[in-house]
């Protein structure tokens, strides 16, 4: 068979072709020798260039291998954990509820409160004695968006404004004053 | 060599990231502003009430300049969403507090709220409020130990400095 080769050195070119003269040549030797060359193909067969993988092991590396044949894949314990180690563990200071050490005595009505917090019965106790006078202010308000833009100053039976609240708004409440609020 | 990304430490930030967003937050402390001046005394979530208190206590800073100053009245305007409280921050607020140099509001902590999510609450209040005081200021009576002490002790200079 010719082959054509084009190489783009002239020189290299030159020493192809001597070569194959030599191999031609060689050939021709042969051929006069015996009937069959000695490194012709034994078998020519029609195949594409990539041969296909087995159809079993493409699917195989796609999916997660099985638990069958996976022992060393999933972590498990190996030994039981003894009560000492166990009790090691759920006894340790951290997991354990810490005592609280800020909790005192109200001093005004006995009950108990954190040391930084006011104390819920003297707080709920001002909470709804402000909502009382909340609901007077709005009484004496009328509608919403009317703020005053004046002082405002509670009074309780039988007080009357002294001179100190000469231009302030009074806001009346029925009872008499209680001892934990006293006059300024 | 810096092996921590910076957006991600938070060292030395003071502002809270509450609400969905800077926008929202901004909101949230207006309305609570907004429902400080109105009424004085409220009781809300410690960290909002942390955050509602600078900025209350510079509001009331820039209505201490006045009425006709052109910045206080715009910044009246964004904080208060009810606008007869503009007159309530100027008339009554800015003359109560004159004579005070800062710190214009108390915030105190109060049992954890009832809910099921039992917040951290605080109660902020504007001081000098008409409405009963939370903390009484309790003075130890005479009968006790040093209190009977220093009373002799009074006496006793007060004998010896007559002759």
């Amino acid at each position: 068979a010719l082959v054509m080769l084009f190489s783009p050195l002239p020189r290299l070119r030159s020493l192809l072709q001597r070569c194959w003269g030599q191999l031609e040549h060689g050939l021709l030797l042969s051929f006069s020798r015996g009937p069959s060359p000695p490194w012709g193909p034994a078998l020519a067969v029609q195949a594409p260039a990539l041969l296909p993988e087995p159809v079993s092991v493409t699917t195989e590396s796609n999916e997660v291998p099985s638990l069958f044949d996976s022992i060393l894949w999933m972590a498990a314990p190996k030994k039981r954990r003894t009560i000492e180690v166990n009790r090691c563990r759920r006894r340790n200071p951290s997991k354990l509820i810490k005592v609280k050490r800020n909790i005192d005595v109200c001093p005004e009505c006995g009950n108990l409160k954190q040391k930084h917090v006011l104390c819920g019965y003297c707080y709920a106790k001002v909470k709804a004695e402000t909502r009382l006078i909340r609901i007077e202010i709005g009484k004496k308000e009328g509608g919403p968006f009317n703020a005053p833009t004046v002082e405002t100053v509670v009074l309780y039976d039988g007080e009357k404004p002294t001179e100190k609240e000469e231009g302030k708004r009074i806001i009346e409440r029925a009872r008499k004053r209680p001892s934990w609020f006293a006059q300024d | 060599m810096r092996l921590s990304v910076a957006a991600a430490i938070s060292h030395g930030r003071v502002y809270r990231h509450l609400g969905l967003g800077p926008r929202s937050r901004l909101d949230l402390l207006r309305n609570l502003v907004t429902a400080l001046v109105r009424h004085e005394r409220i009781e809300v979530p410690w960290a909002r009430a942390d955050e509602m208190r600078g900025y209350a206590e510079r509001l009331i800073d820039y209505a201490k300049l006045g009425d006709t100053n052109e910045r206080a009245m715009r910044m009246a305007n964004f904080w208060l969403t009810e606008k007869d409280l503009i007159h309530k921050l100027f008339k009554v607020l800015a003359v109560r507090f004159q004579p005070h140099p800062g710190s214009y509001t108390r915030m105190l902590h109060i049992p954890n709220r009832d809910d099921i999510d039992r917040a951290k609450m605080a109660v902020i209040e504007l001081k000098g409020n008409p409405f009963p005081p939370l903390i009484v200021p309790r003075r130890d009576t005479e009968k006790t130990l040093l209190n009977q002490l220093l009373k002799g002790y009074r006496e006793d200079a007060q004998r010896l400095a007559v002759p």
